[in-house]
């Protein structure tokens, strides 16, 4: 075990606390957003729909599934620009749990 | 008895066989596996896992009804119940999964360093387990009712019976593959239908390409018989409600405590990561196939039953009215069924849409076995959270710290009974539609639980007292307001029942932060335990420090 510079270690936090607020910030605008205008997307249709029941039935839920996957891929490269190791990480974990 | 009910029996009895047999297989190996150090179960199916034991009678059997009735408004139960867990996966997952406590009362216990905070995060999860299983019950209620073509409150004691003994079988619950197997099997039943009607209807397998048209041609139809139309935006509800129920959804998928314990299969903060991923695509396929069996179910009727003389009705009809689910009335006695005479229960829609579009006893039975899988597996699961909360976090550690094993596990298997039995008598005469009942307790453990969560994993300064404070303010709120307006008649901003939520989330927020700021801070020890929440498992918080593990090469 090593110290690590603490610059470095905020950096990591910064950065990952950054990528959340810009996802939670599209999943705001794409479930709340098109609710709070819905009246106003009624007028063109997607998909055989109106607009605004695309997004809620469709358009909103790719969005999520697609939010999870760049959060899945864009940590891993997060982690491995800052010589994260998982195999390290699954050691570490293994066995910490709470007994009852 | 017709030879529907045999078919379907007999694939409800065969689906339950295979549960069981997965359970027996993968027990026998366990004695072998417990020595691999950590294997730990593969993100993909580990997210199949979670989207079997997540969907419940609500998702199966409520939803698409909830969508058919409601129009756009219902629509909240899709986005709520699939957002949540981008909730769950950014602020959640990953940091509970370090902190190594599953169960919520055993994180808020450990967390806040409170015994006082512990068992009032015990009785908040059996408080929304209560009500969630309500839900469920009902749900095997509606398939068996069906089944026996008896009233669905009968079917809803069958339902009880079966439920306990599968409950108490114990341990089945947490085993991975069996969940896979129940995914599978009510994927396949909810899929099977509406790529046969989406065939049959527009010559295209693939519903979800398919059943745009066929809203907007329901718009046509509501339109010429003066309805508003199908797709226009809070006819039945209001904007307000729709965005309330929408974020209770979302918040209380983050919060409620028998999905939060799904995690304790992943074996690190990236594997939680991935996991809730790959939950979301086996969860989406159900959810962005809803509004589909919603169209063309209500297109059928209103196409084909509707206008039809009363007595040259379709058979499946009067098998429905004997559940009493269905009722058809000629208001105006002339002779012809109108569709304004329909009354449908909401949770009819996807048991009955099979027969309505006449897909054949095969197709009709594996909707009925899939429906059991959602309703039952779901049920085990809310079980043990109410078990364990009452056996281990208020009976073991506040009333017998002496107790041996053979009597917790006695007293575990007793409040199983009795939760079980007072659901079900709850169950005989709902108090309200599946996905309504459901909403509440995610209301419930949006109002009680996410603040708190959320505070404690992202704020150090977060302390028992506020915590305390704040479960308590907010799951009294959230209550009151869906007694209040369920029975009252009680209403703030044209928020109803289901939406309670919005208020007691706000308030367990404030009151959690304030009073925390307001009293001591947490010792030392526990806020490094949080500011350790930041990083992966190889990098450690220590006296202001972070230190990194390097692999022993």
């Amino acid at each position: 075990m090593r110290k690590m510079d603490k610059a470095v270690a905020d950096a990591y936090f910064r950065k990952r606390t950054r990528h959340i607020l810009i996802y939670l910030a599209i999943w705001f605008i794409v479930s709340f957003g098109v609710v709070l205008f819905a009246e106003h997307l009624t007028h063109f249709t997607f998909n055989g729909m109106p607009f605004h029941y695309f997004m809620g039935a469709q358009g909103s839920i790719l969005v999520f599934i697609l939010l999870l996957f760049v959060n899945a891929i864009v940590s891993d490269k997060v982690d491995k620009d800052f010589g994260i190791d998982e195999t390290e990480n699954k050691r570490i974990s293994a066995g910490k749990t709470l007994d009852h | 008895m017709d030879a529907q009910f045999w078919v379907s029996l007999a694939l409800i009895l065969a689906s339950f066989a295979l549960y069981i047999g997965i359970a027996v297989y993968n027990r026998s190996r366990q004695t072998s596996d417990f020595y691999v150090a950590n294997r730990g179960v593969p993100p993909v199916w580990n997210g199949m896992a979670i989207a079997g034991d997540w969907m419940s009678a609500a998702s199966f059997i409520g939803m698409a009804g909830t969508v058919m009735i409601l129009g756009y408004d219902g629509l909240a139960y899709i986005m709520g119940w699939t957002g949540g867990y981008l909730l769950l996966t950014f602020l959640l997952a990953p940091q509970l999964r370090k902190y190594g406590r599953y169960t919520v009362p055993e994180f808020i216990g450990d967390r806040f360093d409170s015994h006082t905070a512990r068992i009032i995060a015990a009785v908040g999860t059996m408080i929304i387990s209560f009500v969630y299983i309500i839900g469920q019950l009902s749900g095997a209620g509606v398939v068996i009712g069906r089944l026996f073509e008896i009233n669905t409150a009968i079917g809803t004691i069958i339902g009880v019976i079966v439920i306990t003994i599968y409950a108490t079988f114990g341990g089945m619950k947490g085993i991975t593959w069996t969940q896979v197997a129940q995914y599978i099997v009510l994927i396949v039943a909810y899929l099977i239908p509406i790529i046969f009607i989406s065939l049959q209807m527009t010559g295209n397998p693939l519903p979800w390409m398919t059943y745009g048209e066929i809203v907007s041609k329901l718009g046509e139809l509501d339109r010429e018989l003066g309805l508003s139309e199908y797709f226009a935006p809070f006819k039945e509800t209001n904007k307000m409600q729709f965005v309330a129920l929408l974020f209770c959804l979302m918040a209380g998928t983050a919060a409620l405590p028998h999905v939060i314990v799904r995690f304790y299969t992943v074996s690190t903060m990236k594997a939680a990561r991935w996991s809730g991923a790959w939950a979301l695509v086996f969860i989406g396929l159900l959810y962005l196939s809803a509004p589909a069996y919603a169209a063309f179910s209500r297109f059928i009727l209103m196409t084909q039953v509707a206008g039809r003389p009363i007595d040259d009705l379709p058979a499946w009809t009067q098998s429905w009215i004997d559940t009493g689910l269905l009722q058809l009335i000629d208001t105006n006695g002339d002779g012809i069924l109108y569709w304004e005479e329909i009354v449908i229960s909401n949770d009819m829609v996807v048991m009955a849409t099979p027969e309505i579009a006449n897909l054949g006893v095969f197709v009709i039975g594996l909707v009925a076995a899939g429906a059991m899988a959602a309703a039952l597996s779901t049920a085990g699961g809310l079980l043990i959270a109410i078990s364990s909360s009452f056996a281990h976090d208020i009976y073991y550690r506040l009333i017998n710290p002496q107790a041996s094993d053979k009597k917790r596990l006695f007293v575990a298997r007793l409040s199983i009974a009795i939760a079980t039995i007072v659901a079900g008598l709850v169950a005989l005469d709902p108090p309200g539609v599946i996905t309504q009942i459901v909403a509440w307790a995610f209301s419930l453990a949006a109002g009680t639980f996410f603040p708190v969560l959320l505070l404690g994993v992202w704020w150090k300064r977060a302390n028992a007292k506020g915590a305390i404070a704040g479960m308590l303010s907010g799951l009294i709120i959230t209550l009151s307001y869906i007694i209040a307006a369920r029975y009252f008649g009680f209403s703030l901003f044209g928020v109803i029942d289901t939406g309670a939520g919005i208020f007691g989330v706000p308030v367990n927020l404030l009151v959690t932060y304030f009073v925390s700021k307001m009293t001591a801070e947490p010792s030392k020890k526990i806020q490094e335990e949080v500011m350790d929440l930041r990083y992966p498992e190889q990098m450690t918080y220590k006296d202001g420090e972070v230190w990194i593990h390097d692999s022993a090469k």
